[in-house]
């Protein structure tokens, strides 16, 4: 039962992607940037938890929510210190957003990478199990209890996002706000605070998909650049700002990855993501979710 | 009043042969530079930042003048570095033949990539360059049995002398500076600018934008191919470390201190940054820290970057002007 067992595995994975890609694709759906420090609020959160938890000795549940914290707090200050300007004094100069927002996120995103490697080193280490039990068998397929756990804490994480979007007041304004910036403004919904938001809850869960990766992954300083690159193909394949898509196209994408890893070539794995851009972008390049000819 | 208004400074014309001028004032200086009985290893560092300088300048072709922004200057020059240098492993094809080659290559490669994307509109390109610029180093760095995985490639060398690579790098770069130039001056140019400023409008004045884009896009790839080829055979190898992200990092720190949408902005960018991160990684390895500090604050506060200031500068003083 290979099959099933990587069918499983790659779901758990696909939800960890899910995590930041939801995030990107929320920041994007407002602001039409792309954030290329995405990968950072990965790692911010990596960081968080195995540094607290084992320089502390504090349980690992309890540093679980101040890693997500410490991403939203630094998503926060991102918006506030580099991404309000963009929608504030550039209004009327639409080449220059783009590329303010590619150059800046960029440079932030170079500026933490090499900041930690400086500050805390570039050599890599553990964060603690949530679930200290290596080896877990469900019928035939066989499990990490850390990836369990975490696979579950993502499945609630996400259900409770999609509830928070669809019900919340602020879930409505985040939506109002994606639609009709100018038009959500004058129903009375500040769009300054519902990007803040929006950025708090982006850096959060990134950061969190970090934490609670850490024990898997081994944290280094650029730890961030593949799950931000996976991420990036994922809001392409699930339609550009579309949040219910690239929750979908994260899971596909954790899928077809862990079959193309065992079934096709290991040594290769991550550039399988770039063949399915290709594909996407050729045949759907509107992404799965996306609506044809609408403009982004 | 005819007559002054063919030399009116605000012409892109004018301001773009103001910007050549200047381009050449450096080079000239860069020409002399070796009267100071500079030692090789400064000369080499000289050469890499004219190398750095030549992608800077490519780069800013699609971004400053088109507004399209590739996360994969490094990238190509690594593939350009790479085309040359297999080439020569397995079939010990001379330079002069696997660098023609090399842009080729990455010319096509850059045609291939930005027909998937240039008839989108939004961040596409850069999502995708960006995964490929990523995939591709990963790719490089694991196919050992053809391209020796990390430990790079060698490439064979031009000429043995520091100071004569020195020279030919002043070369390089005035072809490139020349090539884009007269690009800016054509017609095409001005297609570039005004898919730039508004590609709406340009679409409905009956400009072919997803072709000049790709265009655009093939001929900065080329250009970035060909500067990796040459500094491979400088530095007689080529290695996955020329593509990663922090060598795009350099590129556009490069471009944005120098100033975006300009020939000699990103000359001296290059100049200025590779020569500072030097000293900057003798003084602790900081230098990625300090750009990116610096970059944030130049695009935030000097969007023209340092030739921008510059030509305010000389339009307050001597009433030119050469901002784009």
């Amino acid at each position: 039962m290979l099959f099933l067992d990587l069918t499983i595995n790659g779901l758990i994975m696909g939800l960890f992607y899910a995590l930041m890609a939801v995030g990107l694709s929320m920041i994007f759906g407002v602001l039409r940037i792309i954030n290329f420090a995405h990968g950072e609020f990965f790692m911010v959160g990596a960081y968080t938890y195995a540094l607290i938890s084992t320089s502390f000795g504090i349980n690992p549940w309890f540093t679980l929510p101040m890693a997500a914290m410490g991403g939203a707090l630094l998503g926060m200050i991102v918006e506030r210190t580099l991404i309000r300007p963009l929608y504030d004094g550039y209004r009327s100069w639409s080449f220059v957003k783009d590329e303010y927002a590619v150059v800046v996120t960029f440079a932030l995103s170079l500026l933490l990478v090499h900041t930690v490697d400086k500050v805390i080193g570039p050599s890599p280490f553990m964060g603690p199990s949530l679930f200290d039990l290596k080896r877990i068998a469900i019928g035939p397929i066989m499990l990490n209890g850390q990836k369990l756990m975490a696979a579950g804490v993502s499945i609630f994480l996400l259900i409770g996002l999609a509830i928070f979007i669809k019900n919340s007041l602020w879930g409505k304004q985040i939506q109002a706000v994606a639609q009709n910036r100018f038009g959500a403004a004058l129903a009375g919904i500040d769009p300054i605070k519902t990007t803040s938001l929006i950025f708090a809850i982006a850096g959060g869960l990134a950061a969190l998909s970090g934490a609670l990766l850490s024990p898997i992954v081994n944290p280094s300083p650029d730890i961030g650049s593949f799950p931000a690159i996976k991420s990036y193909i994922i809001v392409v394949l699930g339609g550009l700002g579309s949040i219910w898509g690239s929750m979908f196209a994260a899971l596909i994408l954790g899928v077809l990855e862990s079959y193309f890893a065992v079934y096709l070539s290991y040594d290769y794995r991550d550039a399988f993501g770039l063949l399915i851009l290709i594909v996407v972008l050729i045949f759907r390049p509107q992404g799965l979710a996306g609506q044809k000819g609408r403009e982004v | 009043m005819n007559s002054s208004s063919l030399k009116n400074s605000r012409l892109w014309r004018n301001r773009l042969a103001y910007d050549f001028k200047c381009f050449f004032v450096i080079i000239f200086f860069l020409c002399l530079l070796p009267l100071l009985q500079l030692s090789d290893y400064t000369l080499g560092i000289l050469v890499v930042a004219m190398y750095f300088g030549i992608v800077a300048m490519a780069w800013n072709f699609l971004a400053g003048y088109c507004g399209q922004f590739s996360m994969a200057p490094a990238a190509f020059a690594m593939l350009g570095g790479y085309i040359v240098g297999l080439l020569d492993f397995h079939a010990h094809i001379s330079l002069w033949v696997s660098m023609p080659l090399a842009i080729v290559g990455t010319a096509l490669l850059g045609l291939g990539l930005g027909g998937l994307v240039m008839h989108l509109k939004g961040p596409y390109l850069s999502l995708t360059t960006l995964s490929f610029a990523e995939i591709s180093r990963v790719i490089i760095s694991n196919s050992h049995e053809y391209t020796r995985g990390d430990q790079g490639l060698n490439v064979p060398t031009l000429m043995t002398d520091r100071i004569s690579y020195y020279y030919f790098f002043i070369v390089l770069v005035v072809l490139v500076g020349g090539f884009i130039y007269s690009l800016m001056r054509s017609k095409f140019g001005g297609f570039l600018l005004a898919i730039r400023d508004d590609q709406e409008g340009a679409e409905s004045r009956g400009i072919d934008v997803t072709r000049i884009k790709l265009i655009a896009f093939a001929i900065s790839c080329a250009l970035c191919g060909f500067a990796g080829a040459m500094y491979g055979s400088f530095s007689q190898l080529v290695s996955p470390e020329m593509g990663l992200l922090q060598q795009t990092g350099l590129v556009i720190s490069m471009v944005v201190i120098g100033g975006v949408g300009s020939v000699t902005g990103p000359l001296i960018g290059a100049l200025i940054v590779y020569l500072g991160s030097e000293w900057l990684r003798d003084v602790g390895n900081i230098q990625m820290i300090v750009f990116a500090i610096i970059v944030i604050v130049f695009a935030r506060f000097f969007r023209t970057g340092l030739w921008g200031l510059f030509s305010q500068l000389m339009q307050r003083y001597l009433g030119k002007s050469a901002s784009s």
